[in-house]
């Protein structure tokens, strides 16, 4: 887990950008 | 030309070819002014197009480019796969569900991804044809770790979709 270097961004704050997301998407994804 | 550039050429033009197609077919099928959420389409086929394989080509940008790529494999999976359900063949029989709805193009779209694959393997592992596949199957960049991803965010997507309307 320390390894974890995408983006330079810290694993937790990666992953908490990535749940805003696709909270989002899924909100706003409509067909 | 070795053989690694000539296999990576190879890849690289299966990867922009495949992506495009998919580009286009988007864009024939359902144009973004019928719908905003025919964007998203737009958008990954933009990606797909050109970021993924400039990405790709660059030796330390090659894991964000195997990164984007599967992402956006798996935003593609999961937009069919919503987009499917919401046009529910009727009736919904096996040979409609697996004719009528998005899951051949699904399936489609899992090349791109296995295409990334290959050029991110090839260059991350190299090209001894001996050389043992070693590494967890659940940790990056194993394909495991990509089946945790698709399983998080279809979630995600789908509680958001049901709870945040």
């Amino acid at each position: 887990m320390n390894k974890f270097k995408m983006f330079s961004l810290n694993w937790w704050v990666l992953h908490i950008l990535a749940l805003i997301f696709f909270i989002f998407l899924g909100h706003a994804i409509h067909f | 030309m070795t053989i690694r550039t000539y296999v990576k050429s190879t890849l690289f033009l299966a990867l922009i070819a495949i992506s495009l197609g998919g580009l286009l077919l988007h864009l024939r099928i359902h144009p973004a002014s019928q719908n905003t959420s025919n964007f998203l389409p737009i958008v990954s086929g933009i990606l797909s197009v050109i970021v993924v394989p400039l990405l790709f080509s660059g030796k330390k940008t090659i894991g964000y480019g195997y990164t984007l790529n599967g992402f956006l494999v798996i935003i593609g999976t999961i937009g069919m796969a919503h987009f499917a359900i919401d046009h529910w063949p009727e009736p919904a029989t096996f040979e409609s569900i697996v004719l009528k709805t998005t899951l051949p193009d699904i399936i489609v779209l899992w090349t791109k991804f296995f295409v990334g694959k290959a050029i991110f393997d090839l260059e991350l592992f190299g090209y001894d044809p001996g050389r043992s596949k070693v590494g967890v199957t659940y940790r990056y960049p194993n394909t495991g770790w990509w089946i945790v991803h698709l399983v998080a965010i279809s979630t995600v997507y789908t509680i958001s979709g049901w709870l945040w309307r």
